[in-house]
């Protein structure tokens, strides 16, 4: 899309890496008027990230691959850069990469934040980070052949099943500890109602020394599935399953993504019903957390009454979207269901209820003596950490950073609707708490804001024209921290490359340190402090380095001694 | 079963496609003498095999105070030991295909399997992905399926009542034979179908699908193409009592087209 010189947003970005590496950049192009992708040569790539991230504000929202070789004959890297300094604009850094040395030099030395997705992109496209310090497979699973990678255009076709290599889990866990440690893997079932995923802590006695973790249990393929069975229009119901709980919000940066490759613009009505079922997507997840705050620090009460009133914001999302999950009604260029006058008033006077009632309920969780207890000064997110590895959401903001896409890079209808940005300098669970709790109200208001002041007009437009090989970002802030999705459109109308990234993660990677130095019966509240699309494991074996010994432990005994601290499982 | 080693129940994958564990006719006798006479409380126990939460949401909704699956003596627990009904969700991917088998062989005979939600039951939308080995009767028996993207809480219920015996299963099946003088009658037989095509369109655009088609309905059952006066009469009465500003402003549209229609 041509976007004239003088509406660009982050040009001073641009002409700085000139200035700063005049050799480096090859070629710059504009997808919208803030977002602009920077073509540098590879050798300079970890130099350049490296500047936009200290120097210049920026934050590493995600990096992936991509498989240009029917474009330009060769793969590409790409760093999308959130910047965040004095002007708010997206720059992603491209490198092109040779298909016959078919490797890179790694960034993660310099932004420890590029690892996991360093670390992905070899698995996906067997393009080699040099210089990674952590060369494990992330993504596939352990039975997965070595050298094959599936999303290569050339590899396999996305229903090929390769025979599993193994029976039996091969992922090695690292640990960073210098004395003797005490292995407890957690994982991968558990009762919560969470994902899988394997923890591996390792402790001394009761603290907690080290931590790593195995995720990605739940790889299914999605990013293939949406460059081969599906239309580029169709995807928009499978981003809405990428995540039970915040997929409106990734239907909504799916679709942004498109609609800013293709110029298309959303009717302003549209975008406002987009606001509000994001909000009330958010009210349920910040009610679903703060009910697993309450239960993690052994208030049960008060988990069965957040989750009672919880049922209020279901009903909300029932009425307005016809589902009480997976509402399936974004489109690319809107929406397709509008809001009348009784799903206004039903909604108004709900939200009316869920404040009585949640701020009764939050007054009383913060009179438990428990919480503060059990919350403060525990799971501590040190800033200088956050800085490093790019974390979102609440989890970032009880850190002391501002970081919300909805003021950064506002979307939808964000920018006319009265939000604030909280943030809280304690850096523990309880300043996530708090921060979840605050935020809910606000939602509330913008609900409430929004449905008084709905523009007119349509709520779709029509006739668009797809044009082939165009890219851009989109993103929405989910209750969790920001979707990141970058989608190319490629021939037969169909993606080209579809890159979808969760905040959980962007939020694993810093959890090892926050893990460090709190006490095994402290494990699940900070893990559950992260809001992750998973929160607790179901059996812990626990292995006690100094006595030699290796001890299995129910999940259940483990989350009892988490709640009640009293007999150790491990004595 | 072969306790001693559990590594011999697992058949492995012939043609990269598994091969279900089946059960003895031992054991799917024991499950029907429990059935008949379960006279106690009914433990579950969640396997997800790569769901996307959205269904272990929906079960946590069932099982909490409002919908309280818990009055019917279904309890939810934390090992497969304790388990007699074994949930299973989502899509079964490669790397859960192991664990899902271990806490399959951890609950004690007899059990009942249910698979949860889309994807459970048959793979959803990810039923034929590289990493993904399709629904939970790919890899395991399975009694009970609950459908659903993601299935309600009262599905929920229903299910695990179907599943234990309580209820019997509600099926209605109706065929309609077309008799030889039978024809479909259009809605608007009067109606110029080039304006519905219109109206209809403008309502969709305006308010949705299902909205702007109730509205669309709604101002053609209005419409009076023989009396105008009358017609526009009318129009005002029902928007006054209907007092939304929003269908005034779609039914000004749909007015705006049928004057410019039939002028």
């Amino acid at each position: 899309m041509s976007v004239s010189g003088e509406t660009r947003i982050g040009r001073n970005y641009v002409e700085g890496l000139r200035q700063k590496f005049p050799a480096a950049v090859i070629d710059e192009a504009w997808q919208t008027a803030d977002q602009v992708t920077v073509t540098v040569q590879l050798g300079s790539l970890p130099e350049v990230v490296e500047w936009l991230y200290y120097d210049q504000g920026g934050w590493l929202s995600v990096l992936f691959g991509n498989d240009e070789r029917p474009l330009n004959g060769n793969f590409a890297v790409y760093y999308v850069l959130s910047m965040e300094g004095l002007v708010k604009s997206w720059v992603v850094v491209r490198a092109l990469v040779d298909p016959i040395a078919q490797e890179f030099p790694s960034v993660t030395p310099r932004v420890p934040a590029a690892v996991w997705g360093e670390r992905e992109v070899f698995d996906m496209y067997g393009l080699r980070p040099i210089g990674i310090p952590d060369e494990r497979r992330l993504v596939l699973p352990d039975d997965w052949p070595e050298g094959l990678h599936p999303l290569r255009k050339d590899s396999m076709g996305y229903r090929d099943r390769p025979a599993p290599t193994t029976d039996t889990e091969t992922y090695k866990f690292i640990n960073d500890s210098k004395g003797s440690t005490t292995d407890v893997p957690l994982g991968p079932l558990h009762i919560t109602s969470d994902e899988p995923g394997h923890f591996r802590l390792f402790v001394d006695g009761e603290d907690i020394i080290d931590a790593d973790y195995r995720m990605f249990y739940v790889h299914r393929g999605m990013e293939k599935l949406a460059e081969t069975r599906m239309g580029y229009d169709e995807v928009t119901f499978l981003s809405d399953r990428v995540c039970g709980i915040c997929g409106f919000t990734h239907s909504v940066a799916y679709t942004t993504s498109v609609e800013n490759a293709l110029g298309i613009k959303a009717p302003p009505r549209a975008q406002a019903i987009r606001s509000v079922f994001l909000e009330v997507e958010r009210l349920h997840s910040h009610l679903l957390n703060l009910g697993l705050a309450s239960h993690f620090v052994g208030f049960d009460t008060g988990f069965m009454q957040f989750f009672r009133v919880r049922e209020k914001s279901m009903t909300m999302a029932e009425l307005l979207t016809g589902a009480r999950k997976t509402y399936g009604v974004n489109l690319i260029g809107g929406v397709r269901r509008d809001i009348l006058k009784d799903q206004r008033t039903a909604t108004i006077k709900l939200c009316g209820e869920l404040r009585t009632e949640v701020a009764a309920l939050v007054d009383m969780l913060l009179e438990t003596p428990n919480l503060a207890q059990r919350t403060a000064g525990i799971g501590r997110l040190d800033p200088k950490v956050a800085r490093d590895y790019s974390p979102v959401g609440p989890l970032v903001r009880a850190s002391g950073f501002k970081r919300d896409i909805r003021a950064d890079h506002a979307y939808a209808a964000y920018p006319g609707l009265p939000m604030e940005v909280h943030t809280a300098d304690g850096c523990d669970v309880l300043s996530r708490v708090l921060i979840r709790a605050k935020e809910f109200f606000d939602s509330i208001n913008m609900i409430e804001y929004a449905l008084a002041n709905m523009p007119e007009g349509p709520i779709l437009i029509e006739g668009f024209d797809y044009q082939p090989h165009r890219f851009a970002l989109g993103f929405a802030e989910a209750p969790r921290g920001e979707d990141i999705h970058w989608s190319m459109t490629g021939d037969n109308q169909k993606l080209y490359r579809w890159r979808c990234r969760a905040p959980t993660y962007a939020n694993w990677p810093p959890l090892r340190y926050m893990l460090r130095g709190n006490t095994v019966s402290d494990a699940p509240l900070i893990v559950a402090s992260i809001d992750p699309c998973y929160s607790c494991t179901d059996r812990v074996t626990l292995v006690d380095v100094r006595k030699q010994k290796s001890t299995t432990v129910a999940y259940k005994e483990f989350e009892r001694y988490g709640r009640e601290r009293k007999s150790s499982p491990l004595k | 079963m072969n306790a001693a080693n559990p590594n011999a129940l697992i058949i492995a994958p012939g043609n990269h496609v598994p091969v279900p564990l089946s059960e003895s006719e031992q054991i799917a006798q024991l499950k029907k003498t429990l059935l008949k006479d379960i006279q106690r409380s009914a433990y579950v126990y969640r396997v997800d095999c790569g769901g996307c939460n959205g269904c272990e949401i929906e079960i946590f909704a069932a099982i909490t105070p409002i919908f309280d699956a818990e009055r019917f003596g279904i309890k939810v627990v934390a090992s497969p030991r304790h388990a007699d009904i074994l949930l299973f969700t989502g899509a079964v991917t490669r790397a859960m295909r192991m664990p899902a088998l271990r806490a399959y062989q951890a609950a004690p005979d007899p059990k009942i399997c249910i698979s949860y939600g889309a994807c459970g039951c048959g793979g959803g939308i990810f039923h034929d992905l590289y990493c993904v080995w399709g629904g939970t009767d790919k890899i395991l028996p399975v009694d009970v399926y609950i459908p659903g993207c993601p299935p309600t809480p009262p599905a929920t219920i229903y299910g695990f009542a179907l599943a234990l015996g309580l209820l019997g299963q509600k099926l209605k099946a109706n065929h309609h034979q077309e008799g030889e003088s039978e024809l479909a009658q259009p809605r608007w037989p009067d109606m110029p179908l080039d304006l519905r095509v219109q109206l209809e369109r403008e309502a969709r655009r305006m308010a949705g699908y299902l909205y702007g088609r109730q509205i669309a309905d709604k101002y053609m059952s209005l419409l009076d193409l023989k009396s105008p006066q009358e017609f526009n009469a009318r129009i005002r009465e029902y928007l006054k009592q209907e007092d939304d500003p929003r269908l005034t402003e779609i039914f000004t549209r749909l007015n705006d087209i049928s004057a410019a229609v039939l002028g």
